[in-house]
């Protein structure tokens, strides 16, 4: 977080997994803690800080951008989709059914900002290959499964949504 | 803090004259926000020069390549135009980070910052890139180059905002690429990263080598000296010796007594000859 | 149908997948207070005063403790050498020297970073050889003031925290009647744990109690190091566990939970803390750096006549679990291949810098990795091709590890090393990779192989198992899910196999201190095979009894009932059946609800007491066997490594839920190519040099091949339906099978780790 004190906010009007803000946030927030804190979202998570791990990891306009890094004052007219906007109430996404059928899921820490990372590469690329796969992934780090479960979820999702 | 949203040019260089140093340009934010939450940066405000469609955009101006400064690195990997014509540019951006970093980093960012292991700059520089830099008393133009090569990290003055990026793209019988060392396959900052653009004659000999290098101890710079060392050299049954210009590259862009220049300079010469046979095998397929 | 063998659904997967699963460091509570701790900013120094005046004037800051405000004794997990906050001298960069409450985080970590720490620093001691070398200074002066726990003797001595020897007399015949003589020296660094949840606490102090709500991999070792510290007894503390984002061992011990709960009691407020990656990197127990030395008597037929081995480990500045960890060379040489006579002595040395301590796999995969490393240097040595020779060198069933204890089933390996060659073949992959050297194409190619033989962690486990009144059963255990799916997945489809239901019936609790018996918590693989024989114990009393009341029900004898799909049924007469929960219904209402409780140690393996001195692990209980082979080809322009292929037999008592088994194979080797290639802790004069994630390097999706697996099952009778340990393993072998597959790649030994782009163009060059 920000240092304390002799920090002045901004507003922004932003559109969180559907829904309509209007915000005033801290110069410095970052949108990960405006996400946490504001609106309770606490699917993307608290790491690394630094944009290094992807556990953060939210779609802006669609594409993958760390928030623990992203200042909340640039989100104004942007559209967010956090993993709590995957599925909402309903059911799992195939992706995220992919996930558990493939036990892609372990400690979990990782597994908000994968999904992110992987639903908006299976909207650009319908078809990924493994090698598309792993290299969308870098900027996501899972210390747990080694990735190939969650590689293979992937595969699986795209093929399926591809039927 | 504050925080200052601007719209256009004109704007963002009213703010940046009111505020001098204290005002620090936001754009993708990957260097300024984890600086700032570090606390190695406290800027009075942030200039968020986002929003600025002036910036924006890839164009083809008179043969030219002209990239707006918030061209992000996600953008310079994929689109056609730069894949095209500035071929190791799109591998440069391709390179950076990983795709979170690449959807918001910009290529205005990369070049302010010049960090030494920016990617992008060594094949920006190979493409002789042209930097127009704008501040409330006026625009001047200046060769990345001159840009990187001052006292300071670089030669941007704290009124000023770098607008736009013009680059020569390859020729005829030209070829050019990227290749960076990292320990790792992505998320790695370049222990050493080269750039080289190559034209070759009908005649089969170099007639055009321009080299720069990255992730030195420098900012990221041509080598003239391996440059010329690869002039005038035959291609010989589709390949190119490239042994004198990669011991010249290696002393001249890693001459420091480090345990990482040691490394550097043994890497050079054989990534040398690797990027180069690759510019040479594209030249002939594109001959053939 | 069994609930065995199949991969049913984790109990918290819909959870995580949708990001509703409160981890640690998601939980909130009203008016709760922050706190952050101020950090030494040197290694090592003589504290001259602690200025906190410029955080107090920080909006928000409460108030600024130091050590004349907290509890003045030491405490630790063996040696009660650390104290709360410190007094007189700094040991450590990132040593807590005050704690600062504020009303905010952003308050509270302000106010910790304003805190000024006058420091008088001192050189600090960065290595153990600096530690070992005569007249060094001392890191704890006072370390003979230090109590041990239980008296006992661990060999300490001025910077040697704890010294174990094996020593079997003489050695000097078997050297002197020797065809040659080989030795090494392997070094291998540090290696964090790098989960991604933060370590955290949130305290409150409410009816003179205290409760702290965690995501930790051992609540009742949290529980019992907050007493020690507090000075309270253990039941005056209740921990209650969460959603753990990984641990791999830096979640074992207490880090800002005593500090949290003391500020709870002192504010009557909740109270919530919560490390930031520097922090977390500065002061996780990492894999201790090491250094091992082996020195084999070998004779021309390749028979080891005698090995010495001397090894130094890094406590680094106190002394954690070291003293413990300190015992396991013990079982790594002399073990799975004969060596003749060994003489062992492992000292764990105080260093000025972040104590070291448990990371999945304690000490084995740089004790793997000397051991395997040597093995490869003697089969060069002797011109012996390296599998033949492993193969030759295999212990047989009954031999005896150093510590007297007999390896009951070693032959494992043997049908291990053959099940690889099936899949992958030694011969004709040494003959391409010999092949890849004359090319001339550039790439070099290069294959290895390591085994190893690894425990499954003893400590005591308790679960009760209740039958539901709908027929469904919860299993209540203090086991800690981290991840692995041993507690989510394994657990319940042990109390379902039991109690002839779906995993999908069967609902496990989370870890409280409070409502269970001990638990020793996620480590060593434990848990499957621990916690899962307490339950399968409890619900075979549970399946008892709903076998007694369903007989008088059904007016059958108890013999004749068959208990499947929730349903209790007479045999050979479909209709006279009642559901689990009729039975349970039933029950309640006559003779009570229907539950049973059962607990479970695995009982210390025989063994000779008088083997070593100084030994606190003392067997290596339920064994299991281990065979990893690595192809790789190294670029000799840049020095890169790419792991080509990876192959995994690992012996493991029953694979209950074999996708989750999987799992930990593959994320364990990918653990393992991180410590072998590309992470780095380096230390220089007492500090980290690596300070971010990118920094640090670890594998990235692009980096890990998938792990080709073999799993061999050979049940073990003490385990729940076989089960033995399976998760830790997987990491221990790595770096050592694919250091041994680089240095045939290169033609020169790299025995040093991390393999770094510089250190592979170094050993080719002096391969030329």
């Amino acid at each position: 977080m920000a240092a304390a004190g002799g920090e002045q906010s901004v507003s922004i009007r932003l559109v969180v997994n559907e829904r309509p803000h209007v915000l005033d946030v801290g110069a410095g927030e970052t949108l990960l803690g405006t996400l946490r804190e504001r609106l309770a979202l606490t699917g993307p998570k608290e790491a690394c800080c630094e944009g290094e791990c992807g556990a953060c990891s939210v779609l802006v306009d669609g594409a993958p951008v760390a928030s623990c890094i992203a200042a909340a004052g640039s989100m104004n007219g942007r559209t967010i989709r956090t993993v709590e906007g995957l599925a909402g109430a309903g059911e799992l996404t195939v992706l995220q059914q992919a996930f558990v059928s493939h036990a892609a899921v372990q400690c979990g820490y990782c597994t908000p900002g994968v999904l992110m990372v992987l639903t908006a590469l299976l909207d650009d690329v319908p078809n990924p290959s493994e090698a598309d796969i792993r290299q969308a992934l870098a900027g996501n780090i899972c210390r747990c499964t080694g990735y190939q479960q969650i590689v293979e979820a992937a595969l699986d999702a795209a093929g399926a949504a591809s039927l | 803090m504050q925080f200052c949203r601007v719209r256009s040019v004109a704007e963002a260089v009213d703010e940046l004259s009111r505020w001098g140093t204290e005002g620090h340009i936001l754009a993708g934010g990957t260097d300024v926000m984890p600086q700032y939450l570090r606390g190695e940066r406290a800027p009075a405000v942030l200039i968020d020069i986002g929003g600025i469609d002036g910036l924006q955009g890839i164009s083809d101006v008179g043969g030219v390549t002209s990239i707006g400064a918030l061209v992000t690195m996600r953008r310079l990997a994929s689109a056609s135009l730069i894949e095209l014509r500035n071929p190791a540019l799109a591998q440069a951006a391709g390179a950076v980070g990983a795709w979170q970093t690449q959807t918001v980093a910009t290529v205005g960012g990369n070049v302010c910052t010049a960090a030494a292991s920016a990617d992008t700059l060594p094949a920006l520089l190979v493409a002789n890139a042209q930097l127009t830099l704008v501040s409330k008393s006026g625009r001047r133009r200046m060769e990345l180059g001159e840009f990187l090569d001052g006292a300071g990290a670089t030669a941007l003055r704290p009124t000023e905002l770098l607008r736009a990026i013009e680059l020569e793209p390859i020729g005829d019988r030209a070829a050019e690429g990227y290749i960076k060392v990292g320990r790792r396959s992505a998320m790695e900052l370049a222990v050493v990263g080269l750039a080289l653009r190559l034209q070759v004659a009908p005649s089969g000999v170099v007639s055009d080598a321009r080299i720069a290098v990255c992730g030195v101890t420098r900012p990221p710079h041509r080598v003239p000296s391996a440059e010329t060392a690869l002039l005038g050299t035959q291609i010989d049954g589709g390949r190119i010796d490239c042994a004198e210009a990669g011991a010249e590259l290696a002393s001249a862009a890693a001459p420091e007594r480090s345990e990482a220049a040691r490394y550097r300079r043994r890497v050079l010469p054989g990534l040398l000859g690797r990027l180069a046979n690759r510019c040479v095998a594209d030249i002939s397929g594109a001959d053939g | 149908m069994s609930a065995l063998g199949a991969s049913p659904a984790r109990s918290d997967a819909d959870a995580k997948l949708r990001g509703e699963a409160v981890f640690g460091a998601d939980l909130t509570r009203p008016g709760m207070l922050w706190a952050a701790v101020s950090r030494s900013p040197v290694a090592a120094g003589q504290i001259r005063a602690v200025n906190t005046r410029p955080a107090l004037a920080i909006d928000g800051v409460l108030e600024v403790l130091t050590a004349a405000d907290v509890p003045d004794w030491r405490t630790g997990v063996i040696v009660s050498d650390t104290p709360f906050l410190a007094a007189d001298y700094v040991a450590y960069e990132g040593e807590p020297l005050a704690i600062v409450v504020a009303d905010s985080r952003v308050a509270a970590e302000a106010g910790a970073s304003a805190v000024v720490a006058d420091i008088g620093p001192i050189v600090p001691i960065s290595t153990p050889e600096q530690a070992l070398a005569p007249g060094a200074r001392l890191v704890h002066p006072e370390w003979n003031r230090f109590a041990v726990a239980g008296g006992a003797d661990i060999g300490r001595d001025g910077n040697v925290v704890a010294e174990v020897v094996h020593d079997p007399g003489d050695l000097d015949a078997a050297f002197a009647a020797a065809d040659l003589v080989v030795e090494g020296t392997y070094r291998t660094p540090r290696q964090y744990q790098a989960h991604l949840e933060p370590k955290m606490a949130l305290a409150v102090f409410e009816s003179g109690r205290y409760t702290i709500e965690v995501s930790h991999q051992y609540p009742f070792r949290l529980r019992d190091r907050i007493a020690q510290m507090l000075a309270v007894k253990p039941s005056s503390l209740r921990v209650v566990g969460h959603h753990i984002g990984g641990g791999f061992g830096a979640k074992l011990d207490v880090s800002v939970e005593a500090f949290a709960a003391l500020l709870a009691q002192r504010y009557r407020r909740p109270v919530r803390m919560q490390h930031r990656a520097l922090e977390e990197r500065l002061v996780a127990p990492c894999r201790a750096n090491a250094l091992v030395s082996v020195r084999s008597a070998v004779r021309g037929d390749g028979t080891i006549l005698a090995t010495e081995v001397e090894i130094v480990s890094d406590s680094g500045a106190y002394a954690n679990n070291g003293p413990a960890l300190s015992a396991i060379p013990m079982f790594v040489f002399g073990s799975i291949y004969r060596v003749g006579t060994a003489r062992i002595r492992t000292r764990n040395v105080y260093t000025n810098t972040a104590p070291t301590g448990a990371y999945r796999g304690v000490n084995g995969p740089w004790l793997v990795f000397a051991n395997e490393r040597h093995m490869d240097a003697i089969a060069d040595a002797l011109g012996r091709d390296r599998r033949e020779y492993r193969l030759a060198s295999l212990s047989q069933d009954g031999e005896l590890m150093r510590n007297g204890q007999p390896l009951e089933e070693v032959s494992i390996l043997h049908e291990a090393f053959e099940r690889v060659d099936e899949l992958a073949p030694w011969h004709a992959i040494s003959e391409r990779t010999a092949a890849s050297k004359s090319s001339g194409d550039g790439v070099l190619r290069g294959v290895g192989q390591a085994a190893s033989v690894w425990l499954t962690n003893p400590m005591p486990g308790h679960a009760t198992v209740k039958l539901n009144e709908d027929g469904t059963a919860t299993v209540i255990t203090s086991a800690t899910e981290n991840g692995s799916g041993a507690v989510a997945t394994g657990l319940r489809q042990i109390a379902a196999e039991t109690l002839g239901l779906s995993a999908d019936d069967v609902m496990v609790t989370m870890p409280d201190t409070d409502a269970t018996g001990y638990d020793a918590g996620s480590q060593g693989s434990r848990t499957t095979h621990v916690v899962g024989r307490a339950i399968a114990d409890a619900a075979a009393e549970v399946r008892h009894q709903v076998i007694d009341h369903a007989a008088r029900m059904l007016e059958a004898a108890p013999d004749d009932l068959v208990i499947a799909e929730g349903t209790v049924t007479v045999a050979g007469v479909p209709a006279a059946h009642l559901t689990l929960g009729q039975v349970a219904q039933a029950a309640t209402w006559s003779q009570g609800p229907i539950a049973a409780a059962a607990s479970y140690v695995t009982p210390t393996p025989p063994h000779d007491p008088m083997c070593a001195t100084g030994m606190l692990i003392k067997g290596w209980p339920t064994p299991t066997y281990h065979l990893h082979q690595a192809e790789v080809s190294v670029d000799p322009v840049t020095g890169r490594v790419t792991v080509d292929r990876y192959v995994v037999a690992q012996e493991v008592g029953r694979a209950i839920h074999p996708a989750a088994l999987a799992g930990q194979i593959q994320g364990g080797v990918a653990q393992g190519l991180g410590f072998a290639l590309s992470e780095r802790v380096d230390i220089d004069h007492g500090r980290y040099v690596q300070r971010t994630f990118k920094d640090h390097g670890l594998p990235l999706a692009a980096d890990v091949p998938k792990v080709e697996m073999i799993v061999m099952e050979h049940p073990d009778s003490a385990g729940p339906y076989g089960a033995k340990g399976a998760a830790e393993p997987p990491v221990v072998p790595v770096a050592a099978a694919v250091a041994n597959a680089v240095s045939d790649a290169i033609g020169a030994p790299i025995d040093t780790l991390p393999i770094t782009l510089e250190d592979v163009l170094d050993a080719l060059e002096r391969a030329q």
